[in-house]
């Protein structure tokens, strides 16, 4: 075992400092997030009260149409900010790279041939990445989460988050890391380059985020594609609210995207552990 | 006569339609310096990393020490120790960090030797940052690690491009010891001398095909002699001699023989030499049949190619 820990302990330290980047940014965020929650709580509560069916958009409009429903928690309004994208962008961005970086950048690098020579399968090599990547999404996750649990000491909430209340929504934004991962690798698995990977990871989350957007707003609200739009988003398994309020799509949800990366990274491991690896250059 | 260690049988690799080797077969023996020759795209690199399991064959086979190279990947791999021609690995680890790391991914083994390696005999200062090392210090890194790792089997991709003269000589001498120990070396190079100077047999590829395989023990033995005979042939060869005639040469013969030398002299003093010279013929004559100007024969089959079932055994 120990030259998969070698290898292991060698990613993690690749990984650290973008890891350590992208994870107090989100704790950054969470704390920011409840403090914009507990300055506007009560004009948020008032707003969801007021709004009546065909009521033109508003400021905090959207939280309604993201699920929040009247009189929700303190902990469901700062889950409306998580929908925010500097959180999924935080996540996705290190999702791509990881995702990206784990095979054709090493090939483009010719790093993956030194460590290929040495008695490392190919499957040790994967999985040690594979592991790197979800550990990261994880610690991310939990440092939004820890951030949003922090800053409710420091900020005066109706009813303050429980702990394991965030846990649920935190694993939703993981297990969406997870996905755009998954889909990264597999196409970084059959790569020579990074940049390729990297793009079509770009685009098809940015498509996907976009497309979710889009099925938000309301004039689209009755339009004939809109459920297609949702449909293929990944985004539109991302509910921290959902997550929150203990609606039972919140299991579909993290059940699917988490499937979906499952899914991708089992492909990944087919490809790249079958495939022809040339010489860079 | 050691078993051999590194087998190839019709090994082939094709990229679509494109050949990158061609039916190679070949067998290195446990404890032989083997060198690879030919030109960038001859099928050098393609074979080295089919023996690594880096690509699958599209025909034929490749085992290390009867580990097929392909399915058996790992098992054959840990027997084999390789330098690329480059070292590239993240330049904000040590030297030490790097033969720490590279040691560590075959179980810890061989570390102190390697620092021993790179400090005493390569001069490297192990505490500085490989992004500070230049291209000839990388590739000494990679040598010390190669050298001390407990692999029965070192592939060297050109070991020495980046080098200074005397760092070339210290390898040369790592590699001779290395065969003491045992160890069975393939030796991927284009500088010719180094070849010839280590090498116990040469394969040349060209195009991806082997064209040649030369013992250099016999290939050392050899001796050229151009002489000019009072007649205007030269008398006849006894038997006995491994003489033949290879051309001639203006008014002279070019003899080449292989045997010991009291024959050779004995039959010029009775023969009628009106002058004569004896010398080596180094590798680069040899080289020059399959990839000098005027070297016969392409890829479609010709005099060189058609050889290649009497030569790769």
């Amino acid at each position: 075992m120990r030259p998969f820990f070698t290898l292991e302990g060698k990613l993690i330290r690749d990984a650290r400092w973008s890891l350590i980047f992208s994870a107090l940014t989100l704790f950054g965020l969470g704390w920011l997030f409840v403090h914009v929650a507990s300055l506007n709580e009560t004009k948020i509560l008032k707003k969801l009260s007021e709004v009546a069916p065909g009521e033109k958009v508003r400021a905090f409009r959207w939280m309604k149409d993201i699920g929040l429903e009247e009189a929700p928690s303190s902990t469901a309004i700062m889950m409306a900010f998580w929908n925010h994208p500097f959180i999924v962008l935080v996540v996705a961005i290190w999702a791509i790279g990881r995702g990206a970086g784990a095979v054709g950048a090493e090939i483009e690098r010719g790093s993956l041939d030194l460590i290929l020579s040495r008695p490392i399968s190919r499957w040790s090599y994967l999985t040690a990445q594979a592991l790197v990547a979800i550990g990261g999404l994880l610690a991310m996750a939990g440092s939004l989460a820890a951030g949003a649990f922090i800053a409710s000491w420091y900020n005066v909430l109706r009813t303050p988050p429980d702990w394991l209340e965030l846990i649920r929504p935190a694993f939703n934004l993981a297990a969406l890391g997870f996905a755009i991962y998954g889909y990264t690798l597999l196409f970084s698995s059959v790569d020579l380059v990074r940049w390729r990977p990297t793009m079509i990871g770009s685009v098809l989350t940015l498509g996907g985020f976009i497309a979710r957007v889009i099925a938000l707003i309301p004039i689209f609200k009755d339009a004939i594609w809109r459920p297609w739009a949702e449909r293929f988003s990944i985004f539109s398994l991302y509910n921290p609210v959902d997550a929150v309020a203990g609606r039972e799509v919140y299991s579909f949800d993290v059940s699917v995207l988490t499937a979906l990366g499952a899914a991708c990274v089992g492909l990944a491991f087919l490809f790249f552990t079958t495939r022809d690896l040339p010489a860079n250059g | 006569m050691n078993p051999p260690l590194i087998i190839a049988e019709n090994l082939s690799k094709f990229y679509g339609a494109s050949p990158a080797l061609r039916d190679l077969t070949l067998k290195v023996r446990q404890g032989e310096i083997f060198g690879l020759l030919g030109p960038n795209g001859s099928g050098k690199t393609t074979a080295i990393r089919l023996l690594l399991g880096f690509l699958r064959p599209t025909t034929g086979r490749a085992s290390v020490a009867g580990f097929d190279s392909w399915r058996r990947s790992v098992d054959a791999r840990r027997l084999v120790s390789y330098m690329p021609g480059e070292l590239r690995i993240s330049g904000s680890m040590t030297g030490f960090g790097v033969l720490k790391f590279l040691s560590g991914l075959r179980g810890g083994e061989g570390l102190d030797r390697a620092v021993a390696i790179a400090e005493r005999v390569m001069r490297l200062d192990l505490g500085r940052k490989v992004r500070k090392y230049s291209t000839g210090m990388k590739q000494k890194l990679a040598l010390a690690q190669v050298f001390a790792d407990p692999a029965e089997i070192l592939i060297l991709d050109e070991p020495t491009s980046a080098l200074d003269p005397s760092a070339r000589a210290d390898v040369l001498q790592l590699i001779r010891e290395a065969r003491e120990q045992g160890q069975t070396i393939i030796f991927s190079g284009h500088v010719l001398s180094e070849i010839e100077a280590v090498c116990d047999r040469v394969a040349i590829l060209r195009r991806g095909r082997l064209v040649h395989v030369e013992d250099m023990g016999a290939r050392r033995r050899l001796r050229m002699i151009l002489a000019r005979f009072a007649g205007d042939t030269p008398p006849p060869i006894p038997e006995e001699l491994e003489l033949s005639i290879r051309r001639p040469e203006g008014a002279a013969w070019l003899l080449e023989h292989r045997g010991a030398l009291g024959p050779l002299l004995g039959w010029l003093a009775t023969a009628d030499v009106e002058d004569v010279a004896i010398g080596t013929e180094d590798l680069r004559a040899l080289y020059d049949q399959y990839h000098g100007p005027g070297a016969a024969g392409d890829e479609d089959g010709d005099g060189a190619d058609n050889q290649d079932e009497e030569l790769s055994q």
